[in-house]
């Protein structure tokens, strides 16, 4: 007995001593406090913090030193699928995800601490960019439109719930975005004509809030198809206003069925983030026939646009045009190819493309740029605002576009092919849309990777060879690489955890953690910590 | 101009080479086993459509982002039920390849599926073209026959003026005979870039000495070619200073040139040349 008492208490002091010497005393999760203003510890959510700026303030990692980046550990996902997730990060844990699959994993080591496996379902299993946390839950969506609330602690499920009916053809990949008591959510799906939703969900029950439609316009003579909303928006809390993209209209390619600008479809939308009330919209892509989506990250930034101070909205929009609204009430201030555009006919007075009747998709071929997944994606863009410079993952391209009515007037109606595209990261004055350096990272293909940027001048990204790459932010130099075996497939994030900071990137399977080496002291455990990562996690 | 035409020449080589080393393997598939023939009827009609069913769901999972839901082509890719691949499959004998390595340089990722798994999106396939083939006339994507709307006259003027198509090309040259080799899309698709020709580097070594190659990989760190004797050899940058002759990069500057009207005329054209 008096055994059993000293081991307690030998258990307790050890205990005790262990939660004094971690950062953050106990496992806190996440809170709204912590949401509007994330410690460097964190990257609690899909773009680390609101604006979807992708700039960190850390600075240990510095133009003159990021030559000495090397491996502080990889985490191996042992599956064919692309690591297209940012992975979040608090309390020292990872949480990042591919299809039907979330790990969380130390932050510190990189070594495996639960797996999660989604049931087998018949959904889309195109990608998944990751999850959501509140609390200590995360949130994460099946490929079959359904929601999971996962206990952060060990990955054992909550509850999951129906977002949309997968058996008509919705399905889900993004990250959720928890803003106060609300987690919000799209939904993906224009192989069928389906009408698209923005929902909100409650994140103790998953009960549903609210739902904003895309076939919202008033006066629409019959229901429009499509706007999928399958990327995360952001937040201005001081607003209290959130920001969506919308898909492209359904049937795709064959605008013929679908007369009119098809609103609220290849469109910025400002939703009340409490009611799900539309507040404003801009519609990048009047009646797209061509798949541009406008979902690409809508970035909020707070700076002088012609002499004034503004709220700006800034986003590379898919369809080739670089997009500066003033995001308390949607007016364009800024709208300015960053690539090859041949299907407008100019602007329209509210700073919108007006597409070319004859750049639609025809039966003996249109010659199209950009090519259908666009000039940028849905990786991300990062803004740095020492420079002023929006940096962009850019494919200029050409395409053939078809169509002909018996492609009939279902999905995608049509057929189109990509005929050629280099890559490059292109850095735009945001003021005047002009390109201020260009750095080429595929020689007639495309790359993938998304950005960030640091306080320090640093940008991080990857060419279309498999190498990660550190460039100089101010005029797009290298200044550090790393080949990792297959292009960079998701948008890089980075966090400061006991003193040093990590970036993070994925590549095909495997997760990799770059730092500087250790210096005084510690030792080095990158070897080590790749080793034993080696084995498959389960 | 002699040096263009080596150039040109060794570039069709080039492109015949790789053309070739990427069906040769294909094609050259051992002949199909009996238990494999078997699996290939699935695609008929009356047989296994319960194994069709099941390929039908993996495809709606893994496949019909890209190739559509009914494998006519959609985002990204091909129509499959007009591939040439899928025509001279038997038995998965060229799907499977595919599907497991994927096809990287063309954005395919691979897939890990079982054998049965993988038969059954094998089976899947050949219904799905099966259904589109019934269905001649009015069947979707791009026919040879869309691809008519050009004047032939206004597309060899194009040739020989604004195209500038024959500072590069011959129509009794390395032109000759090519609408016998493709047809439809894949020519027209040829015709605006051919997206595997090869390009031409020098690398000057730090001693002054230059050694010329086909390029074989280009990155922001190493160059490498295949030099005359078919070896593979690359070099670290920036030791050493390289130069490309890329041809087909005149195909990128035309681009922004064309009307869809200049590409319907020449494509017009360079269908006579058989």
């Amino acid at each position: 007995m008096k055994l059993l008492k000293s081991i307690f208490f030998l258990v307790l002091g050890a205990t005790v001593c262990t939660l004094a010497l971690a950062p953050r005393v106990m496992a806190q999760g996440v809170d709204a406090a912590m949401l509007l203003n994330p410690p460097a510890d964190s990257w609690p959510t899909y773009n680390g913090e609101y604006s979807g700026q992708r700039h960190s303030k850390l600075t240990q990692i510095t133009p003159q030193n990021v030559k000495n980046l090397s491996l502080a550990w990889a985490f191996q996902t042992n599956q064919t699928a692309s690591i297209k997730s940012t992975p979040l990060l608090v309390d020292g844990i990872l949480y990042f995800t591919v299809p039907d699959n979330v790990w969380a994993v130390d932050a510190r080591s990189g070594h495996l601490i639960w797996h999660y496996h989604y049931p087998p379902n018949k959904g889309d299993h195109i990608g998944n960019r990751g999850v959501a946390m509140y609390k200590n839950w995360i949130y994460f969506m099946g490929p079959d439109a359904h929601m999971v609330s996962l206990n952060a602690k060990d990955g054992t499920m909550r509850w999951n719930i129906v977002v949309a009916d997968s058996s008509k053809g919705y399905w889900t990949t993004e990250a959720p975005l928890v803003v106060g008591d609300h987690v919000i959510a799209g939904v993906g799906g224009d192989l069928d004509n389906l009408p698209m939703f923005v929902q909100s969900f409650d994140p103790e029950t998953g009960a549903l809030q609210w739902r904003w439609n895309v076939d919202s316009a008033p006066g629409l003579h019959k229901p429009i198809t499509g706007g999928t909303t399958w990327m995360p928006g952001t937040y201005d809390p001081k607003l209290n206003l959130l920001y969506w993209g919308t898909g492209n209209p359904t049937p795709v390619l064959n605008g013929t069925a679908r007369p009119g600008d098809n609103l609220y479809t290849c469109s910025i939308v400002a939703l009340n983030p409490d009611t799900g009330k539309l507040v404003w919209a801009f519609q990048a892509s009047p009646h797209d026939t061509h798949d541009w989506d406008a979902v690409e990250t809508p970035v909020l930034v707070d700076g002088d646009f012609n002499g004034r101070p503004r709220k700006m909205l800034m986003q590379a929009s898919r369809n080739g045009y670089f997009f500066v609204l003033d995001r308390t009430n949607g007016k364009n201030l800024l709208t300015v190819p960053y690539g090859p555009v041949n299907w407008s006919l100019g602007l329209d007075k509210k700073g919108q493309p007006i597409p070319n009747p004859a750049k639609d998709p025809a039966p003996d071929g249109r010659l199209i740029a950009p090519e259908e997944s666009g000039v940028t994606n849905w990786r991300a863009p990062s803004f740095d605002p020492k420079t002023g410079l929006f940096l962009v993952s850019a494919h200029p391209s050409y395409s053939l576009y078809f169509a002909k009515p018996s492609d009939g007037d279902y999905g995608w109606a049509g057929a189109d092919y990509g005929l050629w595209g280099k890559a490059a990261i292109e850095a735009i004055d945001y003021k005047t849309g002009k390109i201020r350096w260009s750095h080429e990272v595929g020689r007639n293909r495309g790359a993938g990777a998304g950005i960030l940027t640091t306080a320090s001048g640093v940008t991080f990204t990857g060419d279309a060879y498999g190498n990660v790459l550190a460039l100089n932010t101010s005029d797009g130099k290298t200044l550090w690489h790393a080949g990792s075996g297959a292009p960079v497939s998701n948008s890089p994030m980075t966090y400061m955890l006991d003193g040093r900071q990590y970036v993070l990137t994925g590549s095909g399977g495997v997760l990799f953690a770059w730092a500087l080496p250790k210096t005084g002291g510690t030792t080095m455990q990158s070897a080590r910590s790749v080793s034993k990562n080696g084995r498959k996690p389960e | 101009m002699k040096k263009l035409r080596t150039v040109l020449f060794l570039a069709a080589i080039g492109m015949i080479t790789l053309y070739s080393a990427r069906w040769m393997p294909l094609n050259a598939a051992s002949p199909a086993s009996p238990a494999k023939v078997q699996a290939s009827a699935a695609g008929a009609p009356g047989s296994s459509s319960d194994q069709a069913v099941a390929g039908g769901a993996l495809f709606q999972a893994n496949c019909a982002f890209c190739h559509g839901r009914d494998a006519q082509g959609g985002e990204t890719g091909p129509d499959l039920t007009q591939s040439k691949l899928v025509a001279q499959d038997i038995a998965g004998s060229n799907i499977d390849i595919v599907v497991r390595n994927g096809r990287p340089e063309k954005g395919m990722p691979s897939f890990k599926f079982s054998d049965q798994e993988l038969a059954s999106l094998v089976a899947f396939v050949h219904a799905e073209k099966a259904k589109a083939e019934s269905n001649n006339g009015r069947r979707r994507g791009v026919a040879v026959s869309d691809l008519q709307t050009g004047n032939v006259e206004a597309g060899k003027q194009y040739f020989n003026g604004a195209g500038q198509c024959s500072k590069c090309h011959s129509p009794t040259g390395d032109l000759a005979g090519i609408a016998s080799r493709y047809q439809g899309l894949q020519l027209e698709e040829r015709m605006l870039y051919p997206r595997d020709a090869k390009s031409k580097v020098t690398v000057t070594l730090p001693s002054g000495k230059k050694i010329v190659g086909m390029l074989a990989y280009l990155d922001g760190f190493t160059v490498g070619m295949v030099d005359a004797s078919g070896t593979y050899r690359s070099w670290t940058l920036p030791n050493v200073k390289y130069s490309v002759d890329s041809p087909v990069d005149a195909h990128v500057k035309q681009f922004p040139k064309y009307t869809d009207a200049d590409i319907h005329n020449l494509m017009a054209y360079i269908q006579t040349l058989r």
